[in-house]
């Protein structure tokens, strides 16, 4: 009977959490997946999310894709970021607030190949969005570039 | 056996669990060199980046321009890279980038929800471009000119925006998908005092994403 009570309470705890993220998604959205090939998904704390078109992505979300992945995301101020296969980037920072003047953009790359074009953030306010690897930081004044992260 | 146990043993199976797929992802050595490549514009020219090291700073600014990053030491000499370069070593990369946001201003008669005729006339360029960029996070903010009281503005701005959504549902676009919203006289394109009539902040500014 309790074991049955508990089950009850977890299954509605879990429809809760899931309601309360795609209200809180919506909401604060830094922006969304718009291409995907083969194996990527959205790390979101302890969540992994697979990725589809359409997908809203938070700060804080973990892009990643496996060995035949792919992924295109667009965010909130235009910015646009591709991954080729075994990449892995972060949105470590996304502030979007230009009427107050708050602006941020940091991604963190862990490895892979990824392309970078700059939206409104790079914009009006190049010193607010860098991009960190494992061995150098760059810092983005309104353009594209790409960047591949190997061992050799 | 007691829900208490079992909840534990529920919890400690999960750290387990946790720590596995931790300890998967350090044992994998993180990269030690980083090449950067600064990319042409489709409008030609480039702009900057700078890329730095724990040991030195190098800017691109050409087009193609790459620089290699080695743990420990400065960014080497920039080198240009040709095109079919930069397709071998990018090109998975690229060939994943979205297709590039659009933006569109349509303007609105006074005290109206009625579109200008020029702007009626960039509607089939507006409804394309939803349908190339399926799916996709279609934002709509109405704004209006000074005329007027606050109140009044931002529900004319509103309806403004709604006119516009209803006429992508009419196209068979998920009226749920759609962001509205209303900046009524607060967000002015051409700055004037107030009460003031100008008829391009009658306006509705669309982002297609």
């Amino acid at each position: 009977m309790k074991a049955l009570s508990i089950a009850a309470l977890v299954v509605l705890l879990l429809g809760a959490a899931d309601a309360a993220t795609s209200a809180e998604a919506a909401a604060s959205s830094v922006g969304l997946v718009k291409v995907v090939v083969g194996n990527a998904v959205v790390q979101r704390g302890d969540q992994t999310l697979s990725a589809r078109p359409g997908l809203l992505l938070m700060e804080g979300d973990l892009l990643r894709t496996g060995a035949d992945g792919r992924l295109g995301v667009v965010l909130r101020d235009d910015t646009r970021v591709s991954l080729g296969p075994e990449t892995e980037i972060r949105i470590d920072r996304f502030v979007f607030a230009p009427a107050q003047g708050h602006l941020a953009l940091v991604l963190k790359m862990a490895r892979g190949v990824a392309a970078y074009v700059s939206g409104k953030i790079a914009k009006l306010d190049p010193d607010a969005v860098r991009v960190e690897t494992p061995v150098a930081i760059v810092g983005v004044r309104g353009t594209r570039f790409a960047a591949r992260l190997e061992t050799p | 056996m007691p829900a208490a146990g079992r909840r534990h043993r529920w919890i400690l199976a999960r750290a387990a669990c946790c720590l596995a797929l931790a300890a998967c992802a350090t044992a994998k050595p993180a990269p030690k060199q980083n090449t950067f490549a600064l990319l042409a514009e489709p409008e030609g020219g480039a702009g900057q980046i700078s890329v730095v090291s724990a040991s030195g700073t190098q800017v691109l600014s050409q087009p193609g321009q790459a620089t290699v990053v080695v743990v420990d030491k400065p960014p080497s000499q920039p080198v240009v890279l040709d095109e079919a370069e930069i397709s071998r070593t990018f090109g998975d990369a690229l060939a994943a980038m979205p297709v590039a946001p659009v933006h569109f201003i349509l303007y609105f008669k006074e005290d109206s929800d009625d579109l200008t005729p020029e702007s009626q006339a960039l509607l089939p360029d507006f409804f394309r471009a939803v349908r190339e960029h399926d799916p996709a996070d279609v934002s709509i903010v109405g704004h209006t000119d000074t005329r007027a009281d606050r109140d009044y503005n931002y529900k004319l701005g509103l309806r403004r925006a709604n006119r516009l959504a209803d006429l992508l549902a009419a196209q068979g676009v998920d009226r749920s998908t759609l962001d509205i919203d209303s900046h009524g006289k607060d967000d002015l394109l051409i700055k004037t005092g107030d009460q003031v009539p100008e008829p391009r902040n009658r306006r509705v500014e669309i982002t297609v994403r």
